[in-house]
């Protein structure tokens, strides 16, 4: 009887290289960009302070974790805790009660029970393109005034 | 038809507005609304809603599609139907999951003592004789 290892699908957090890895692996190498991924699930229980969190696995932020970093991960859970920084996930980001996300948060799917401290840009959302591709069109629809027509700021005083 | 409780005011699904509305207690609204919504009660936006409003209230819920800048006092929640597209700020905020929102967000619980235009609304402004 052959045994099969459990594989799992994993994209780079920094080229968006993907590649199939074993579940246990912890870290391997990118395809495209050939840097260190992390693949393992981070947790977070206490303040942790770093330039950047990039993860293949998930990033949980428990009630007294603090977490000061860009975080990019494939899916992000904060219990209570608080992430200074930008968010970026290629599954859901569930905030729970208490949360404090200080930073902007881009994901596909967004939840949050109920916070009070929520502080920058979110784009999430199933039709969260579709929205960005509408602001896109307004802004090429109005173009900026001809910098010849426009008077000179010393002419006008 | 979407029952309405008795005390609710309900902007039905065939009614399309264009102006300025305030009111005292909540609204739930169906239909197309385009302007600007100022009162300090409870607004709900349906499913079926399409609103592009400035919008300034106590309490606000949205199902359907809204375009435009929120302010509201106690709450902001939103549905897993709801497609917003503007600014949020509140003191308390709830996405469901499948909500769609692009926009920035500003919720601390002191979110509106920084904004001075978060005004009286008109209704509630005594007559002068």
């Amino acid at each position: 009887m052959s045994k099969e290892a459990a594989r799992r699908l994993i994209f780079c957090p920094r080229c968006d290289a993907r590649q199939e890895v074993s579940k246990v692996t912890k870290s391997t190498s990118c395809p495209g960009c050939h840097r260190n991924i992390l693949t393992s699930d981070v947790e977070i229980n206490e303040y942790c302070a770093k330039i950047e969190m990039w993860t293949a696995g998930a990033v949980t932020v428990g009630k007294k974790g603090t977490l000061i970093a860009e975080v990019r991960a494939e899916s992000v859970v904060v219990k209570g805790g608080e992430i200074k920084g930008p968010v970026t996930s290629r599954g859901p980001v569930t905030l729970e009660k208490g949360s404090k996300v200080f930073g902007n948060i881009t994901a596909p799917s967004l939840s949050i029970v109920e916070s009070q401290h929520i502080v920058g840009m979110i784009v999430a959302g199933p039709r969260a393109a579709e929205l960005i591709a509408e602001i896109e069109a307004a802004v090429v629809a109005k173009p900026p005034p001809a910098p010849g027509k426009t008077p000179h700021p010393a002419k006008v005083a | 038809m979407v029952d309405a409780p008795r005390n609710e005011t309900l902007i039905g699904s065939d009614v399309s507005i264009k102006g300025e509305m305030a009111f005292d207690g909540s609204m739930r609204i169906e239909g197309k609304i385009e302007g600007k919504i100022v009162s300090k009660g409870k607004i709900a936006f349906g499913q079926g809603a399409q609103v592009v409003a400035e919008v300034q209230v106590g309490e606000a819920k949205i199902e359907g599609t809204f375009k435009g800048n929120i302010v509201a006092a106690t709450r902001i929640e939103l549905a897993s139907t709801a497609h917003v597209l503007g600014d949020v700020r509140s003191t308390k905020l709830v996405i469901m999951e499948g909500a769609t929102f692009v926009g920035n967000c500003h919720v601390t619980p002191d979110a509106l003592k920084a904004t001075s235009e978060f005004v009286t609304p008109v209704a509630a402004t005594p007559i002068k004789k």
